[in-house]
């Protein structure tokens, strides 16, 4: 069954077009990867598909909920990680995985808070207030408030930026396992590298629109690696 | 500095128009021009009732403490240094990773807002006299010597902010003394005022003022003239020389610890039920941003100016209106609208796009913080204010005019605005419909509170009929705030 389906998404952002008529399918069980330049409409796409942003044209349904017409639906079943780390300034960490878990109506929370504390290595900075931790705590903080409801769905942008190579691995190892355990992943990312050790088909977005899309060996082609197909698909297109 | 300066004109024009479009932004001055004139242009029909000095006097306070609001955003220097590392980024914060000089960058920020609100309210205001000059027979030079006064007065308020806030950033003992000493002496002002002694001159309290008084159309353009500039010029320099003196080119940001304080509120907030989470959010982000000073003041400092001008219309001007508690309770409701302002500029709200949440939601728990952080201090000053006039046998009548006009007021304000109150009162056309829907319902409550004592009945009458409408009003733009709202995205 489809996790997500898109047909024709397209967004204007006035006269400028961020996405241009976006076909896509994702599988339940799959960690799907979208790349493409900076500007490519990676941040727009996920925000339509987290009801974040309303589309201008097209469809998309993300586990069965219209994003168009129910956006709150799709907040509720979905986890998101945005592309700015932007926790609450005032709140200690603890205080946003315990607001999260009350907004989300999480049951058991203080077991899933302790959990994701320890998961990170929070434990230290439980006490102070988001707006003086480090950006790689903020989001492994923003980690921790996608991951905390264990919904079937995580849209992740550019989750491993600002993370040391412990926590990367520590990431990557959680996100297969998640996918393992039947959980569907759309990330975007620059870091082909990861990407290419953890996705099982990517997409490639160029100027709003999806210039290539399948399993990675697909999209790879005879290249080497994703980064020589990235270049040729992108470069081939200006 | 001049590079810098032509920079930073160009970032505060562009965040401006970024909230709404380059022609509306524009379309502001262009505003405040034409109202200028208007006001101008009818100057030989109330100069009859009010003396050219009163109208000056009131004038140059008025720029005065434009100019101590312009340079208030200077409190903000905190904030933009610790957003360096979000989400948006102003050329001052560059200092932290560039050659570059905070002082330097500071007095940049200082000449940007002297430019850019100059230009965007006082050349406007004397454009907009000047061109009356054909109908009230106005002296063009009278007109200039006006705008350089009020130049005065404005640099003054603002070098007098910019002070403070680097002095606050400081000390703040040092910054309470100072606060205290800059009232004392408007306080003692309007007493000398008020005793008839005059023993404290205008120019001792604004020198823009003093010069105001020592040029033509009031004045003779003589020594005296000279030397209160040359004085204001002086005070100006030194704040301003002593705010730059005081910006530290490190900066240390305080590392906050704090309790895990939110489940504690959340439980005492439970009979708000779903909104009980969320309301404790709000809370608990005042209490730890420190904005309720913030609030407090802007709050205070209205109703402190509102009591000083009744005073002054009562006593200095002697004209028969007969201020009441109705009157203050309307006016009290007005003002708690930057209350609920304040309450959206406490922090980003980005990551609540994340959560399923909506904008109608978080506005509607707005509007029960701010119902619940100003209600009681709304009542109290009404209540103070009536006992302090002798005037408590209206207070069965004012409560409930203060009540209802706030919460017209707040629902009128958060249903045009949304959760970007201060960016959408940039768009003149959300400007107008705001003016228009509190004002017309302001002044046609003052004028009916007025005629309480010669006309009970009818007053009474009359204000029962406007607090039903209002009472409508609030119940109909409290449900289209869903409407509006629901598909609006947070953050900006």
């Amino acid at each position: 069954m489809a996790a997500l389906e898109v047909q024709g998404l397209t967004k204007f952002y006035g006269s400028v077009p961020a996405l241009q008529g976006v076909d896509l399918a994702v599988e339940e069980g799959e960690f799907f990867g979208l790349f493409g330049p900076n500007g490519a409409g990676k941040t727009t796409f996920l925000k339509v598909l987290t009801g974040q942003l309303a589309p201008t044209k097209g469809h998309a349904r993300v586990l069965g909920i219209d994003v168009a017409e129910r956006p709150l639906a799709v907040k509720e079943a979905v986890g998101i990680v945005p592309e700015v780390e932007s926790p609450p300034s005032y709140l200690t960490s603890y205080e946003y995985l315990y607001f999260v878990c009350r907004v989300r109506k999480v049951a058991d929370a203080e077991a899933k808070i302790t959990r994701w504390l320890e998961f990170f290595d929070l434990g230290d900075v439980r006490r102070t207030i988001c707006k003086d931790l480090s950006k790689g705590t903020r989001q492994k903080l923003m980690l921790a408030a996608a991951f905390i409801h264990e919904p079937k769905l995580l849209f992740l942008d550019e989750p491993f930026i600002n993370l040391d190579p412990i926590y990367q691995r520590r990431l990557k190892d959680y996100l297969r396992e998640y996918v393992d355990a039947g959980g569907t992943v759309l990330m975007c990312s620059h870091l082909l590298e990861i990407a290419e050790k953890l996705c099982d088909r990517v997409g490639i977005l160029n100027a709003g629109r999806l210039i290539a899309q399948g399993a990675l060996k697909d999209v790879r082609g005879g290249e080497k690696d994703l980064e020589s197909a990235f270049l040729r698909l992108v470069e081939g297109r200006r | 500095m001049m590079f810098l300066l032509r920079l930073m004109l160009r970032e505060e024009f562009r965040m401006h128009t970024s909230y709404t479009s380059r022609h509306m932004f524009l379309a502001f001055p262009a505003l405040v021009g034409v109202l200028s004139f208007s006001t101008a242009a009818t100057a030989n029909n109330y100069l009859d009732v009010t003396p050219l000095r009163d109208v000056l006097f009131l004038l140059h306070v008025s720029v005065f403490l434009y100019g101590v609001s312009v340079g208030a955003f200077g409190f903000l220097g905190r904030q933009y240094q610790e957003r360096a590392t979000g989400f948006r980024n102003y050329l001052v914060t560059q200092p932290s990773i560039l050659p570059m000089s905070f002082k330097r960058t500071f007095l940049g920020m200082y000449l940007r807002d002297a430019v850019f609100y100059l230009a965007l309210i006082l050349v406007p205001m004397t454009l907009g006299l000047l061109a009356s000059v054909p109908l009230n027979g106005f002296r063009v030079t009278s007109i200039l010597f006006l705008f350089g006064a009020a130049l005065l007065s404005f640099l003054a308020g603002m070098s007098l902010s910019f002070f403070m806030s680097t002095l606050y950033v400081r000390s703040a003992r040092a910054f309470a003394a100072v606060a205290a000493l800059v009232s004392g002496l408007f306080v003692a002002y309007g007493l000398s005022r008020f005793s008839g002694t005059g023993a404290i001159p205008a120019a001792a309290l604004l020198p823009g003022l003093g010069v105001q008084y020592a040029v033509p159309p009031l004045g003779s353009l003589g020594a005296e003239a000279v030397w209160l500039t040359l004085a204001g010029i002086g005070l100006i320099l030194a704040l301003l020389g002593g705010a730059v003196a005081l910006v530290s080119d490190q900066y240390e940001p305080k590392n906050v610890y704090a309790r895990d304080d939110l489940p504690g509120i959340e439980a005492r907030l439970s009979r708000f039920r779903s909104y009980g989470t969320l309301l404790a959010k709000e809370l608990l982000d005042l209490k730890r941003s420190g904005t309720p000073v913030k609030m407090f003041f802007s709050f205070v400092t209205p109703l402190i100016f509102l009591s000083f001008t009744v005073w002054f219309v009562r006593y200095g001007l002697n004209l028969p209106i007969g201020f009441n508690t109705v009157f203050y309770a309307a006016m009290v409701g007005f003002f708690g609208i930057s209350m609920y302002n304040w309450l959206n500029n406490v922090d980003n709200m980005d990551y609540m796009s994340t959560l399923p949440l909506s904008v109608p939601q978080i506005i509607r728990v707005k509007l029960v913080a701010y119902l619940l952080l100003t209600l009681g201090i709304s009542a109290a000053f009404v209540v103070a204010i009536s006992w302090m006039n002798g005037d408590t046998r209206l207070l069965w009548l004012a409560l409930p005019v203060m009540v209802v006009t706030s919460l017209y007021s707040v629902v009128m304000t958060a249903y045009l605005t949304g959760l970007r109150t201060n960016s959408f009162l940039f768009d003149p056309g959300v400007l107008f419909a705001f003016s228009a829907m509190s004002m017309l319902p302001d002044v046609g409550l003052a004028v009916l509170s007025f005629t309480i004592d010669a006309s009970p009945a009818f007053a009474i009458g009359g204000i029962a009929l406007a607090l039903g409408a209002l009472a409508l009003g609030t119940l109909i733009l409290y449900q289209g705030i869903d409407r509006k709202w629901s598909r609006a995205a947070f953050g900006e």
